[in-house]
């Protein structure tokens, strides 16, 4: 009884942003996945990429895999709608070559990561 | 005549005829209410119109769900993630400005982030930094505020507050004048 | 006797504002101060804003008819700056208060003139949504205020105004509020691979990135920033109270139902 009223503390009861429940957030997480995996041969040849289907796929799958330990449904609708918006803005060609290649940061070079390296290269 | 009457009066069906009681005479008089004569209910056209997928869509916008308390909007605030992870938020109360003895301006609490390394131009000798949150400060009325703010965006935060408050200690003015303690203020 | 305690007791009180205060008192007339003579009669000084009493009347009888007419949804119908009158509801509530202003013969608010966001982190329903209506028929103004944090949805207004639409599109990309049932909700003012919603008040005013031309990949890239210049950072409070007269005067008037207990606030 006081566990449930515990989980009943550490909860709130709030409207949804399109989906209601986990099932269907992660159906319309698959779908958007589909749609961008089927989009890139696409891509490639519109905007004339120097990259090639695997590989961005591997980008498409590593974006995606970025977010995967998100749990609140609202967080994971609204991330949808963004990626759905950045498809759109992809398929009907508003973007240019320079904002699809900047999913794959080219002329950023990884930062330091570990202690050793952080304190050769940097002061901070 | 009555007969004629209640006989037109049933023959309407329809909910006019319930708002003229006066020609319901016979015992049919509640017959114009369909759903007591086993009839189809009436329902209204938009819920029939609709077509599946929206009534459920529509459905699931109006109930509302369970969501728990704490929420992590770090994916979706567009902050890199750098500068949510390798971050820490310091919540203070702003001093004083030591020059002047004002204080209408430190009652309330604020949210810095730490700082980064800042170097000189070489062209011109600036101050570079590649720190974009070096100038963020975001004010809040109450230290929980400012901490629940940093939970929900993810950043590591410490509060600062000093270890010991300043007793004020009420002063005497005979304490100017007392023949052996420190306070006194000349030897005349 | 009594007039020397008046003085000093009461003194800090009385002595800017009452010329005669002696044991003959009520006898004696309340020297009139300029504040006094403003209020009730016509403003004369130049520099101050003329108000229309009986523009300020209307509003408050009309505000009052609003809360009267959408006891649900209405939670709260003040008076700003004068002669400004505000509707605030909750988020669930927009279409119905829009509707009812856009159609009710009374309210005819059928010009949206703009869709206003705004942040204040401190609170948890961080952003207000300002919606400023027009009405043409009557020459009024009304303002129209909702609150939502950043996962909670607002409906879309566009189906009571078609103006809403650009207004709601701007609101999305820059303070992240989402707006159901918007025919198309997209960014308008930032780029578009931009991440992160410019007006928020924990937004950087230099951003997080910047672009430059790169000629080996002879395209335009996108690096984290770094600044030639620090931006300056000014502290622009001052640490003295800058309008002791105007301490006792809010921003907002509360406009009161008749039903209330409350006595008549103006």
């Amino acid at each position: 009884m006081s566990a449930r009223q515990a989980i009943q503390v550490g909860t709130k009861t709030v409207k949804p942003v399109l989906s209601s429940s986990q099932g269907e957030a992660r159906s319309r997480v698959l779908s958007l996945y589909k749609a961008w995996y089927r989009q890139i041969p696409y891509l490639v040849k519109d905007f004339d990429i120097p990259k090639s289907d695997e590989q961005c796929r591997a980008k498409l799958k590593e974006i995606f895999l970025k977010n995967k330990d998100v749990t609140d449904i609202r967080v994971i609708d609204i991330l949808v709608i963004k990626g759905q918006m950045e498809l759109k803005e992809s398929v009907k060609m508003w973007k240019q070559k320079g904002h699809i290649m900047a999913y794959f940061k080219p002329t950023e070079e990884p930062k330091p990561k570990d202690f050793l390296s952080k304190f050769f290269s940097s002061n901070e | 005549m009555f007969k004629v009457i209640s006989h037109t009066a049933n023959l309407t069906r329809s909910q006019l005829s319930r708002s003229l009681p006066a020609f319901s005479t016979s015992a049919t008089r509640l017959a114009g209410d369909p759903t007591s004569r086993k009839e189809a209910p009436i329902i209204d056209n938009e819920s029939v119109l609709t077509l599946p997928e929206k009534a459920k869509e529509r459905k699931a916008l109006d109930t509302a769900i369970v969501v728990p308390v704490k929420v992590d909007l770090s994916p979706i605030t567009g902050v890199p993630e750098e500068h949510v992870k390798t971050r820490r938020v310091r919540i203070y109360q702003p001093a004083k400005n030591a020059m002047q003895s004002g204080t209408n301006n430190i009652h309330h609490w604020e949210m810095e982030f730490d700082t980064r390394q800042r170097w000189e131009n070489p062209l011109m000798g600036w101050t570079s930094t590649g720190d974009p949150l070096s100038n963020m400060k975001v004010q809040f009325s109450s230290p929980d505020e400012a901490i629940e703010h940093c939970e929900k965006n993810g950043w590591i935060w410490y509060l600062d507050i000093p270890k010991t408050e300043k007793q004020f200690k009420p002063k005497n003015y005979g304490v100017n004048f007392s023949w052996n303690r420190r306070t006194r203020v000349s030897t005349k | 006797m009594s007039f020397l305690f008046n003085r000093t007791v009461s003194s800090g009180r009385s002595l800017g504002r009452i010329v005669f205060n002696n044991a003959k008192a009520p006898l004696v007339q309340r020297v009139a101060t300029k504040t006094d003579q403003a209020t009730p009669a016509v403003e004369t000084r130049p520099t101050v804003a003329k108000l229309d009493p009986l523009q300020k009347s209307q509003l408050i009888d009309f505000g009052k008819y609003v809360a009267e007419c959408l006891p649900k949804y209405v939670q709260k119908v003040q008076i700003t700056a004068g002669n400004e009158l505000e509707v605030l509801i909750p988020s669930e509530a927009v279409i119905p208060v829009l509707q009812f202003l856009k159609d009710h013969h009374n309210a005819q608010f059928a010009n949206l003139v703009d869709i206003a966001g705004m942040d204040v982190p401190s609170r948890p329903n961080r952003f207000e949504i300002i919606y400023n209506l027009l009405s043409l028929r009557y020459n009024a103004r009304i303002r129209v205020k909702t609150y939502t944090d950043e996962l909670t949805p607002v409906d879309s207004a566009c189906e009571v105004f078609k103006a809403a639409n650009w207004y709601e599109r701007e609101i999305w990309d820059m303070f992240g509020v989402f707006f159901a049932n918007h025919p198309d909700l997209r960014r308008i003012l930032t780029d578009y691979g931009f991440e992160g919603h410019p007006f928020r008040k924990d937004f950087p005013l230099s951003g997080y990135v910047e672009v430059r031309y790169d000629d080996e990949q002879k395209r335009v890239v996108v690096e984290p920033l770094e600044l030639a210049q620090e931006f300056r950072r000014f502290e622009l409070s001052a640490p003295w109270e800058q309008f002791p007269n105007f301490r006792s005067n809010p921003a907002a008037e509360e406009v009161v139902n008749p039903g209330e207990d409350k006595p008549k606030q103006e």
